[in-house]
């Protein structure tokens, strides 16, 4: 036993000095600028698809005009592979030099020292005037700034105004939930009598996102500053007890629909006449549409208190740079280019989000339904508030649990008291891991 | 039953006994069909797909596209951001040739040692090995991955190849001991009394022997490398570097907007040459398995 065990401790030695190493890499001082006369190959990596991958190209054609010394070797993955490959990266201390980062991810990898700190070089090589105070906040972590966002996004209500012409229903005006409930009645109302297959939209209380718009609108974040929940298990139960009406009656398109329209969404599909989300995705809704669907409305969501500040700019993306980096003033100089300078705003238009650098806002030439998501994000300044804190480790876990419960309550499975029970013993696990 | 076959047995045997069988032919037969439909529907929903336009998903469920189209074809040949598809079949054709080789070679020698050569530890080294296939790929990942970063070594095919010429699959050897164990040893004998050594035995008598058992390795080892996407996501960096499975993915992205439509024709196209690599080894992979309880 002892012979076979005995080649395996210079292996374990090297192992732990391969650690020490990552350790100690990337410490060159911060706050310099990239001296021009260095050659410098930078590893780039971004989540997306072969359309992204065309428009980063250009990005960088245009940024090696400018730094024609830095060579950007990039690549790119479809979102869940590309952070498969970021964990195992992290854990081996090769993560590329600049990343497209997301905000669930941010607090995880802050926290563990795995990015590299911006707040040297914000005001100095990164250009921070074009930014607002509530977007350049977004990466701030602890005690340092670790991303800064290209673009961002609000929650808005998408509706398809050629189903709406087809039954006979106008455009939803506004009001609150009860109303958006009367409003999608309306139009499943109409459609059954035309024996059309259509609803006016799905089961709202499947989502987190409205449940923290209606948290917001009561004044409280989802979760504190600490990570702790702010809300009670009851509060849960009630939240989805207001969907019980539309999954009863048909209001709502059933849970079975949805599976059937997996991987595509009920609204993709022409299935439903609205749905709550992220005012980025109608390039997506329009782009599996098909060609019968050429516009979309966007309008603001339900709220139930007047005046509240229940919406906010969520970062669609942001850019970082990773810890062991040996370039920093180089990447940072990336970094400025990818998020400022307004060729790349031409290049992108809204394929990343609304930009959320004023320069590159006023490079990008907005047309269509850009223009709309545009004109919409300032249409809702006043319902605009802080944005809530970073999002906790396991963000994206519960935000899965909660939408699988809701699919549950579609097929009538759990009753709302049990769902509220089951993602409260999950989040256990989530906060106490 | 037996009743009745006592009884029909006197009267008519011949025919009775023919329709018998044939009505049990029957609905053999059609019990049959209808679970092979069962299970090939996939693959024929997958064909008929990659005709449907990229709109049609999600509204179209159905096995008929309603409007036909080849663009979804014309588009994969295109291939993605700039590298075209053959550079991705290439990738795959590659990584998968190499690991035939390599763990054919590497899991004959290592088998043959452990089979045939008597040496200290045999028989602790022997467990270790099986060993192995208790760690879950999972277990071995970030270690394995620390060593390749700090050689120097990712993005390139070195280590997606390299392991697979050091008889890392266990199973395989395995598989292979167990083949040889079966030869007598006195064909060994026979030839080390003509002057044989080691090498020669190993390549002259015991390999042609095992051959049923290699060309199981080799099938295997094929379609486990071609569809494998885990390693070559962790290990490749450059688009131009990934294998098919990889590929596949670049069409979908959830955050902006999916091409379901070249994904499900990609898949299609990636799928073809597992399918005829099959079809034309599967008799030996029959002959593999079916030698191998006749040895003893």
């Amino acid at each position: 036993m002892f012979r076979t065990t005995r080649p395996a401790l210079p292996a374990a030695l090297l192992t732990i000095g391969a650690l020490a190493l990552t350790g100690c890499s990337g410490s060159s001082a911060p706050g310099e600028t990239y001296d021009p006369d260095e050659e410098v190959t930078l590893t780039f990596a971004f989540w997306g698809n072969e359309v992204r991958a065309g428009l980063y190209e250009q990005a960088f054609e245009a940024f090696n005009e400018e730094y024609p010394r830095i060579t950007v070797q990039n690549s790119f993955l479809d979102f869940p592979a590309f952070w498969e490959k970021r964990q195992t990266e992290a854990a081996g201390g090769g993560l590329p030099d600049v990343m497209q980062f997301d905000y669930s991810y941010l607090r995880q990898y802050a926290e563990s020292g795995l990015l590299l700190d911006l707040a040297p070089y914000l005001g100095g090589v990164i250009d921070d005037e074009p930014f607002s105070d509530e977007i350049l906040e977004i990466g701030e972590v602890a005690d340092g700034n670790f991303a800064i966002a290209t673009s961002t996004n609000a929650f808005g209500l998408y509706t398809n105004p050629a189903l709406l012409e087809a039954v006979g229903v106008e455009e939803f005006a506004g009001g609150t939930w009860d109303d958006y409930d009367d409003w999608m009645e309306e139009v499943s109302d109409a459609a059954s009598a035309q024996g059309v297959e259509l609803w006016g939209g799905v089961d709202w209380t499947g989502r987190i996102q409205n449940f923290e718009l209606q948290m917001r609108a009561g004044g409280e974040d989802l979760f504190t500053e600490d990570g702790e929940p702010n809300f009670t298990q009851d509060d849960l139960e009630a939240f989805w007890e207001q969907g019980d009406s539309i999954r009863e009656d048909g209001t709502a398109a059933g849970s079975q629909k949805v599976e059937e329209a997996y991987p595509l969404s009920v609204f993709d599909s022409a299935l439903t006449a609205s749905e709550l989300n992220w005012d980025n995705f109608g390039t997506g809704y329009l782009g599996n549409l098909g060609d019968s669907y050429t516009e979309l409305g966007l309008v603001a969501p339900p709220l139930d208190v007047e005046g509240a500040q229940d919406l906010f700019l969520k970062p669609a993306m942001l850019h970082a740079i990773a810890a062991t980096t040996d370039h920093p003033e180089a990447a940072a100089t990336l970094v400025d280019f990818l998020v400022n300078s307004p060729e790349v705003g031409a290049v992108f238009g809204t394929n990343r989000g609304l930009p959320a650098s004023e320069t590159q806002l006023e490079g990008a030439a907005l047309e269509g339904l850009d223009a709309q998501i545009r004109d919409y994000e300032e249409s809702i300044a006043d319902r605009l508030g802080d944005a809530p804190p970073v999002p906790i480790v396991g963000y994206g876990t519960l935000e899965e649990k909660f939408r699988q419960l809701g699919l549950e309550l579609g097929f009538g499975t759990i009753t709302p008291g049990e769902a509220a029970s089951q993602f409260f013993s999950e989040m256990d696990i989530v906060l106490n891991q | 039953m037996t009743a009745t076959a006592l009884i029909t047995t006197g009267q008519q045997p011949p025919r009775r006994r023919l329709t018998r069988r044939t009505s049990q032919t029957i609905v053999w037969f059609v019990a049959l069909t209808a679970i092979t439909l069962v299970v090939i529907y996939p693959l024929v929903w997958l064909l008929l797909s990659t005709f449907k336009p990229n709109a049609e998903f999600g509204q179209n469920p159905g096995l008929l596209p309603w409007a036909p189209t080849i663009d979804n074809y014309l588009k994969v040949v295109e291939g993605i951001a700039g590298v075209p598809l053959w550079r991705f079949y290439a990738n795959s054709l590659i990584l998968a040739v190499s690991a035939v080789i390599g763990t054919v070679l590497s899991s004959a020698l290592a088998a043959y040692a452990f089979a045939r050569v008597r040496f200290r530890g045999l028989g602790v080294l022997f467990t270790a090995m099986i060993g192995t296939l208790l760690l879950p790929f999972h277990v071995v990942i970030i270690p394995q991955y620390i060593w390749f970063q700090k050689l120097g070594l990712v993005d390139t095919f070195v280590p997606l190849i390299l392991p697979k010429f050091l008889a890392t699959e266990a199973f395989f050897v395995f598989l292979i001991v167990q083949f040889i164990r079966n030869i007598p040893r006195d064909m060994d004998e026979a030839a080390r009394i003509d002057g044989a050594g080691h090498a020669r035995i190993f390549w002259s008598i015991i390999l042609p022997l095992v051959k049923p058992a290699l060309i199981t390795c080799a099938i295997f080892t094929f379609i486990w490398t071609w569809n494998d996407f885990l390693g070559p996501l962790l290990y490749l960096n450059s688009p131009e570097n990934y294998p098919l499975p990889i590929a596949l993915r670049l069409y979908n992205d959830q955050t902006s907007t999916s091409d379901y439509g070249a994904t499900v024709t990609a898949s299609f196209v990636a799928l073809v040459p597992v399918l005829l690599f099959f079809i034309v080894f599967q008799r030996f992979l029959v002959d593999g398995v079916a030698t191998q309880g006749l040895k003893g």
